[in-house]
């Protein structure tokens, strides 16, 4: 494990401005140790309107003037490992695609020991570029304040979430709740 | 009174256990096992209670009555539970409900309904509570 290896959790609602922050907080990371920003893009561009999504964050991230690795990996994680060294500070945008792409990959009904594995690879997935990089900061989504009782889908997807969540949380070294572009830390101390 | 609010999957159960260091013996009646709302606690002679899953005794209210009508019940069923605590000083009843108020408006007229009344009947579980906390991914935040 790299000396000061730390895991940094941000979450927030759509357009919350969690990504902004997430790229903020990094690059800081980055000035500060002379870290190299590495991104890692979960998204598949499958339709136009991911496409240009996919396009606004990549100019958003040059126009600020810093310089970043693209390592795309919509599924599997942990395989980036070998890629990372311990200089790194790692962006990884964000769980909820992860968890979309991982249960779809399957292409198939699910039962529990499948689901489990779904987490546990992301889990393990996270904590192996953890172990290897200086910094990794991942984002997610806030999507379980609303029913997700009525599908049995939503719900097992809800749960899994949760966990991940969960465990991410308590293995932070620092989390934040971003609401309307303010980010609240809920666990740790700014650096 | 302590009320324990979050979103789904948060760790609000695991908090519970662990706060209060819940044993096997410890009432714990739960919506999300079928148990009906408990209308009086009379009878159960323990210093703890945990009411679990409010969000789904409000919807079944609301399945049966109108807003009003639903929400006069829920401040019934609160009162009947505070003045079983206030009988002895070391009696706690901890009732757990899931934030489900931050979504879209749903389609159906009926789980409306159940959103606008659970939002309300939170609030008026909030003012009956001495401790409020609110779970985030295991972590609590006191608000009360």
């Amino acid at each position: 494990m790299a000396a000061s290896s730390s895991l940094i959790f941000i979450t927030g609602g759509v357009r919350s401005g969690k990504s902004s922050f997430a790229e903020r907080l990094a690059t800081e990371f980055a000035d500060k140790t002379g870290g190299k920003l590495t991104y890692i893009a979960t998204g598949v561009p499958s339709d136009r309107e991911m496409k240009l999504r996919i396009e606004k964050h990549q100019r958003d991230r040059l126009a600020k003037g810093s310089i970043w690795r693209t390592l795309e990996q919509p599924v599997n994680i942990g395989d980036l490992a070998s890629k990372i060294s311990e200089n790194d500070i790692i962006l990884l945008d964000c769980v909820t695609t992860l968890l979309n792409n991982q249960l779809f990959v399957a292409n198939r009904n699910l039962d529990e020991s499948d689901l489990a594995a779904v987490k546990e690879r992301i889990q393990t997935g996270i904590m192996e570029l953890r172990n290897r990089a200086k910094t990794v900061i991942v984002v997610s989504n806030e999507v379980l304040h609303e029913p997700i009782f009525h599908d049995h889908f939503i719900l097992m997807y809800g749960k899994l979430l949760g966990q991940i969540h969960q465990f991410l949380v308590n293995l932070a070294d620092q989390a934040y709740l971003v609401e309307a572009g303010i980010p609240i830390m809920m666990k740790g101390m700014r650096q | 009174m302590h009320f324990i609010t979050g979103g789904a999957f948060n760790g609000k159960k695991a908090w519970v256990k662990k706060t209060y260091r819940v044993t096997k013996d410890d009432p714990w009646i739960s919506a999300y096992k079928n148990d009906l709302i408990p209308i009086n606690l009379n009878g159960i002679d323990r210093n703890l209670i945990i009411l679990e899953g409010a969000e789904q005794w409000i919807k079944k209210l609301t399945e049966i009555h109108n807003s009003t009508k639903s929400r006069e019940l829920w401040n019934h069923y609160l009162n009947q539970w505070s003045s079983w605590e206030k009988e002895k000083p070391e009696r706690q009843i901890v009732v757990i409900g899931t934030d489900i108020t931050k979504g879209i408006v749903p389609l159906e007229a009926e789980n409306r309904l159940w959103r606008d009344v659970t939002g309300w009947a939170f609030q008026d579980l909030a003012a009956k509570s001495d401790k409020i906390d609110v779970i985030w991914y295991g972590m609590n935040q006191s608000i009360k």
